[in-house]
């Protein structure tokens, strides 16, 4: 195999968006050993320029015409441009939320940075993973340094129980997973690669077999774990509850983002021949994911216990769009992932805000907060009506996407139960918002009557206000100004050519021939 | 032209929040009533401008907004929206201007007030389904916020009922909107190029049916109303008169637009149990009110009586009936509006809303002579009095359904008398008997407090001895409207009418 040859298999200029997150990667290690702490000063900001340029390079990438490399291990096409791009994102975001708040618990920022990046890494290569081995050590590059973020404020007993939890199931998730993988690479007498192995399968006559929908089962397991769909979903509130909170804000968008785009790439192109099983399973989970999340988010009195159950219901609003299988379906997910992205984050900007100011999470400490600090008010309000789907806010246009492709698959149980959801989960959003807007002066918890002077020239504060307004006001204006995000999220489907019914349907009608 | 109506308030509402602490709460409430009197006056400019002989959508406006969703701006205005958005505005006004001087958090008040109006005003005139959905919720925030702050006791409880059951409301509508425009094979929401001719009768009655529902629950109809009287009386006065008077629109509206227009089929098959649901509405809201013991719990189950009728009479989709449902709907809203605003000067200067312990505020000197002579006018207006619009729009929903549905219309006109008994318990209660003299040393009404109170009493007076002022707008819409629904058979109607 001469070099021109090799290159072009490998195409290794699709990876530049990830190259360049491992090189701010190890650049922030080695600044970290070199200078000590008086690097934190300016370091989380290298790493966001260096997010960004990644998100820079990603874009021109868009509309790849060659986007397989290494031979056929990751696939650079635009769905997993636009997850990779969306993991990105996060991380900067929840970057910029946790300089103050890793500084204030007392350890280290540099290597916070080092392990979210190893993470966001995980999770941009699991975006376009289209091989077994490429997925599972993605996938545990993301779990690794999840468990590793989650513990990371190590003198907290919670944040300790909370790695451990976490760590015990992601292990025993992972386990299941790579059982059902193993399962698959058997039953497809050994191929690696995801559409290999889909045809293999058709060939062999493995098509309906118990071993394909045991398989099918254990992958599923594990990717509910990530997406923290019910059954699955008993890790995220204790975790939420114990681990830094900027972690959670990762944990909630990025990794949960991961999560979907493995089940679509792993879905669409591995089990082809079972899809009326795993969109069976998949209603299951979503209705499970809706009630119990937002059912039992109505009895939270802990602000981010509230978000884990509400983001347990949230990806089960999602989950109609994966079910729904359509072209509209896969683009209302994407649609509602990258909303979802703004308000989730801004939500947790102002949780973290509060609870630097205050020390405490409790919903009830939030009364009168309106008199106190008004920026932080309105955030979160809208922040939290944007999520129970309150117009023109970005939240509404993501749900009414969701719905409509669900209509138009023919799930009309699915999208009532949202819409009855939805309206349980106005509920409990709207409780916050009357602690912070409605209570009067007298009616103040003791916390806000003690508030401190609002100040952001305190170190680590300014990038606070910034992803705060840089989120506040995306998550207010992407809903009347979405059309440049509705065409980014149906051209990332439209472009993807796994996600083609044509594409599915003449690979199968060739192994049929073949047959 | 249209957008004005919706993005005035909006841009008031930025501007007011963004005022300055420092600036004292009469100026806001300066602020928000020139911008409001913009708006009406802009408004009854539009009247003007609107063409009364053409049935169809007038002042259209069309931007493209999101063609994945089918979403579009399109706004337009016919004869049944355009009285709607009159009433909108000038009762905006209304309650502005019958606001407290010194409304605690002013700012916040003041622009809540006017992003709901925007909203109203949005969903009047939005000629796409998901458009007026998004006003339509919209407003579901801004209320919210508007009882559980500025309300009486029991106002977190009230607020929280109203945001369920609104919410409710949504969902339901929202789904019957998805269901209408996917079943029917349409692309976009547009209104106008919606056709459900195709649908099998089930569906269109089972989609009929959620519309109903839906806004049954705003507008209130009888087992889906126990959010209103709450709601109402936890109330302040201002937003009281928006709740009643507007905001139940809304659902009369939909009702109107969304479930007769689009739906003539099934609407002429559900017309009898429709007409038979609108009676008992209104007798349950007149037996109700007879029982209470509050006067603005009396006026809020009179409310529920009066939406009754309209029921009857788009049910009766005789084109008399249907212009006297729109009239019924524009004189429903001011009465509902002098009555709310009184009740509020009376509670503020008196400082109890019992019947047990009002008494004798007629008296000249000690009393509060005025306002209670505008109250009895408002009750009689509501009763349903000759001389006044409500006697008129009553009469043209009862002569206009008499053909279709005699029983139900007898139940209504037996309502009508009930109504009379409640405002006359009402009115002898407060305005008549000797004032108690150890009690008696009530502050004095000023003339500004007592203006929106005599504009409405003109109106009423008014509309009701020159009522085509009333009716003129809307007739070719109705008639348009009523064009296309099948006659109701006879026989199927004898027949309901004879088993109740």
């Amino acid at each position: 195999m001469d070099f021109a040859n090799l290159a072009s298999q490998l195409n290794a200029g699709t990876i530049l968006p990830e190259g360049i997150v491992i090189v701010t990667l190890l650049g922030v290690l080695i600044v970290d050993l070199i200078l000590g702490r008086t690097s934190s000063r300016w370091i989380g900001y290298l790493a966001i320029a260096g997010l960004l340029a990644s998100v820079v390079a990603l874009l021109f990438e868009w509309e790849n015409i060659n986007p397989i490399s290494f031979g056929g291990a990751f696939n650079g096409d635009d769905l997993s441009i636009v997850f990779r791009a969306l993991i990105a994102l996060t991380a900067a975001v929840t970057i910029l939320m946790s300089i103050r708040y890793i500084e204030q618990s007392g350890t280290a920022l540099a290597e916070f940075i080092a392990i979210l990046l190893t993470a966001t890494l995980g999770g941009m290569f699991l975006s376009g993973a289209s091989e077994l081995v490429m997925i599972f050590i993605s996938l545990e590059c993301l779990s690794i340094s999840s468990y590793l973020l989650t513990g990371y404020t190590k003198r907290d007993p919670r944040s300790n129980e909370a790695a451990l939890k976490y760590l015990l199931i992601g292990a025993s998730s992972t386990a299941v997973f790579l059982y059902g993988v193993s399962l698959l690479y058997g039953l497809s007498g050994g191929e690696t690669e995801l559409s290999a192995i889909a045809s293999e399968i058709a060939i062999s006559g493995f098509g309906q077999s118990l071993g394909l929908v045991i398989a099918l089962v254990f992958v599923i397991a594990g990717i509910g774990f990530k997406i923290s769909a019910a059954p699955f979903h008993q890790w995220t509130p204790d975790v939420y509850e114990g681990a830094p909170t900027p972690v959670i804000a990762f944990l909630s968008v990025g990794s949960k983002a991961a999560g979907f785009a493995l089940a679509i790439r792993l879905l669409t192109t591995a089990f082809p021949l079972v899809a009326d099983e795993w969109k069976f399973v998949f209603t299951a989970l979503a209705v499970l994911s809706m009630i119990l999340g937002n059912v039992v988010a109505l009895a939270q009195t802990s602000m981010k216990r509230m978000l884990a159950y509400s983001s347990i219901g949230q990806a089960g609003f999602v989950m109609i769009g994966l079910v729904a299988g359509t072209q509209a379906g896969y683009a209302s997910m994407v649609f509602y992932l990258l909303v979802y992205l703004f308000m989730n984050l801004c939500g947790f900007t102002c949780v973290i805000l509060f609870s630097l100011r205050t020390g405490t999470d409790q919903i009830v400490e939030y009364s009168g907060l309106y008199h106190k600090d008004p920026l932080l008010t309105l955030g979160l309000s809208i922040s939290l009506l944007s999520l129970g789907g309150i117009p023109p806010l970005a939240g509404f246009f993501g749900k009414i996407y969701l719905f409509w492709a669900g209509w138009q698959a023919g799930l009309y149980w699915l999208v009532l139960l949202g819409l009855v959801t939805t309206v349980v989960s106005i509920y409990y959003y709207i409780r916050v918002v009357r602690m912070m807007v409605v209570k009067e002066t007298h009616e103040m918890s003791e916390v806000v009557k003690n508030y401190p002077e609002v100040s952001w020239n305190l170190p680590g504060y300014r990038p606070l206000q910034v992803g705060l307004i840089a989120t506040l006001v995306a998550t207010s204006i992407a809903g009347i100004l979405s059309n440049p995000i509705f065409t980014l999220a149906n051209n990332s489907i439209a472009h993807t050519s796994i996600l083609q019914p044509t594409a599915v349907v003449t690979t199968q009608v060739s192994a049929m021939n073949n047959q | 032209m249209l957008s004005i109506l919706i993005w005035l308030p909006i841009l008031g509402a930025a501007v007011i929040s963004l005022l300055p602490r420092t600036i004292p709460a009469i100026n806001i409430r300066l602020t928000a009533l020139t911008v409001t009197g913009l708006v009406l006056l802009w408004n009854i400019f539009l009247l003007f401008k609107f063409d009364i002989s053409l049935p169809g959508m007038q002042l259209q406006e069309y931007l493209p907004w999101n063609e994945t969703l089918g979403l579009s701006y399109q706004l337009g205005v016919d004869g049944l929206s355009i009285v709607m958005l009159l009433l909108n505005s000038l009762l905006t006004w209304i309650a502005i201007y019958s606001s407290s001087q010194q409304t605690e958090r002013p700012r916040l008040f003041y622009s809540l007030i006017l992003l709901v109006s925007a909203g109203v005003a949005g969903a009047f005139a939005a000629q796409n389904l998901l458009l007026f959905f998004l006003f339509y919720e919209l407003e579901l925030i801004p209320f919210y916020l508007l009882i559980s702050i500025w309300g009486g006791e029991k106002r977190t409880y009230a607020a929280m009922k109203f945001l369920i059951y609104t919410a409710v409301s949504g969902a339901l509508i929202l789904a019957t909107f998805l269901g209408t425009v996917w079943l029917s094979g349409s692309t976009s929401f547009d209104y106008n190029t919606l056709s459900t001719q195709a649908l099998s009768t089930t569906l269109q009655i089972i989609l009929l049916v959620g519309i109903v529902l839906g806004f049954g629950i705003k507008i209130p109809l009888v087992p889906l109303h126990t959010w209103l009287p709450d709601a109402y009386v936890e109330a302040s006065a201002p937003i009281a008169i928006l709740l009643g008077g507007v905001l139940a629109k809304l659902g009369t509206y939909g009702v109107l637009r969304f479930g007769m227009a689009l739906f003539p089929e099934a609407w002429s098959i559900l017309a009898p149990s429709l007409a038979t649901w609108g009676a008992i509405s209104a007798i349950y809201g007149a037996v109700t009110a007879i029982a209470q013991k509050d006067i603005k719990r009396m006026v809020a189950y009179s409310s529920i009586g009066h939406m009754g009728y309209i029921l009857l009479a788009a049910a009766a989709s005789t084109s008399l009936a249907l212009i006297g449902a729109i009239a019924q709907m524009f004189s429903h809203g001011i009465i509902l509006a002098i009555l709310f605003h009184l009740i509020g000067v009376v509670e503020a200067k008196v400082g109890t809303r019992e019947l047990d312990k009002l008494n004798g505020l007629m008296s000249p000197i000690r009393g509060l002579p005025l306002t209670s002579a505008l109250l009895i006018l408002g009750g009689m207006a509501s009763a349903g009095i000759p001389g006044m619009t409500g006697f008129i729009a009553e009469f043209i929903v009862f002569q206009g359904s008499f053909s279709v549905f005699p029983i139900p219309t007898l139940l209504c006109v037996v309502a009508s008398g009930l109504t009379a008994v409640y405002f006359v318990i009402l009115l002898n209660r407060t305005c008549f008997g000797k004032l108690d003299n150890d009690l008696a040393y009530y502050p004095k009404v000023l003339w500004s407090e007592k203006i929106p109170a005599f504009i409405l009493a003109v109106l009423i007076l008014f509309l009701g001895v020159q009522p085509s002022w009333l009716v003129r707008w809307s007739e070719p819409t109705s008639t348009a409207i009523v064009a296309a629904i099948p006659p109701i058979e006879k026989t199927v109607t004898t027949q309901v009418a004879l088993d109740q």
